[in-house]
C-alpha cells in the first residue's frame, strides 16, 4: 500500500520517450529550445561502481547543433551545447516547461544578438507593438 | 555523461544481452525542482533505436508499426541501477545475479 503511494507520487521518464527532442518553453511559454541531450552528474567511468552507490540525476538539458553528429556520429563539444539547468524545470508532459524567462538563458543569445544589432536599426524597428496597444487602449479609458 | 553515452551501449552479464534503447529516471512530484534520478536502463535484445514507446505502453495503433516495433524489440526488459556494476564508453556490465525486470511503465 506504502510503495503503491509512493509510486503515484512519482513521476517516470524514459529519456528517448518523454525527454529528447520535447520542446522547451520558458515561463512565459514561448518555446526557445529542443532538449538535444541530458547531462548527468558525474558518474565513474571505467571502474567498478560500488554497492550502494547513490543513482546519478539529470543536472541540466542540452541544446546544440547536434544535426551532424546525429547522422555521422560522435558528439559536439561541450563548449557548443547550452545547459539549462535541471532545477529550472517546472513541469515535464507534452512539452517541458521552464520556472525562468527564456531571455536570461544564453538559448536565445542569437535572437537578442539579431534583435539588438538589426531589427533595431530598421526604421521602426524599436517599436513594441504589445505596448502601443497597451498604451493606445489606456488612453481610450482615459479619455471616455 | 551525456545521456547519448549511454544509449545504444552494449550491455553484459556477463554474455552479451543486448544494447540500451532508453534510459528510465523517476522524479518526486510533490514539488516543483526535485531531481531527476536514475532508476534504471531498459535492454533491448536485438535492436539499439528507439522502441517509442510501444513495448513500455498499452499503446497499439497503428497495428502495423506497433507490430514492427514490438516484434524489433521482443524481450526487452529493465535492469535497475543497482545492479550495474560498470560503465565505460560504449559497454555497460551487469552485476552477476542481476535481476529482470519488466520494462512496462508503470
Amino acid at each position: 500500500m506504502t510503495s503503491q503511494r509512493a509510486d503515484q507520487q512519482r513521476q517516470w521518464l524514459d529519456a528517448q520517450l518523454h525527454l529528447l527532442d520535447r520542446q522547451v518553453l520558458d515561463v512565459a511559454g514561448v518555446p526557445i529550445a529542443v532538449v538535444d541531450d541530458l547531462e548527468l552528474a558525474d558518474i565513474p567511468v571505467g571502474e567498478d561502481l560500488p554497492v550502494g552507490t547513490p543513482p546519478p540525476v539529470i543536472t541540466a538539458l542540452l541544446s546544440g547543433p547536434v544535426l551532424g553528429t546525429r547522422i555521422f556520429g560522435g558528439r559536439p563539444p561541450e563548449s557548443r551545447l547550452h545547459r539549462t539547468p535541471w532545477t529550472a524545470v517546472s513541469d515535464v508532459g507534452v512539452v517541458i516547461s521552464l520556472a525562468i524567462r527564456g531571455e536570461t538563458t544564453d538559448l536565445t543569445w542569437t535572437e537578442r544578438w539579431v534583435r539588438d544589432h538589426v531589427i533595431s536599426r530598421i526604421p521602426g524597428g524599436r517599436n513594441d507593438p504589445e505596448r502601443e496597444q497597451k498604451d493606445s487602449s489606456a488612453s481610450k479609458r482615459g479619455s471616455s | 555523461m551525456i545521456i547519448t553515452d549511454l544509449l545504444g551501449a552494449r550491455v553484459f552479464g556477463p554474455d552479451f544481452l543486448g544494447f540500451v534503447s532508453d534510459v528510465r529516471f523517476w522524479l518526486d512530484t510533490k514539488s516543483i525542482g526535485q531531481p531527476a534520478q536514475l532508476y534504471g536502463i531498459v535492454v533491448s535484445p536485438h535492436a539499439r533505436s528507439s522502441s517509442l514507446g510501444y513495448e513500455r505502453s498499452d499503446v497499439r495503433s497503428p497495428s502495423p508499426i506497433a507490430a514492427l516495433v514490438r516484434w524489433r524489440h521482443r524481450g526487452s526488459f529493465l535492469v535497475r541501477w543497482e545492479d550495474i556494476q560498470r560503465l565505460d564508453v560504449g559497454r555497460i556490465n551487469l552485476r552477476p545475479g542481476f535481476t529482470k525486470v519488466s520494462s512496462q511503465l508503470p
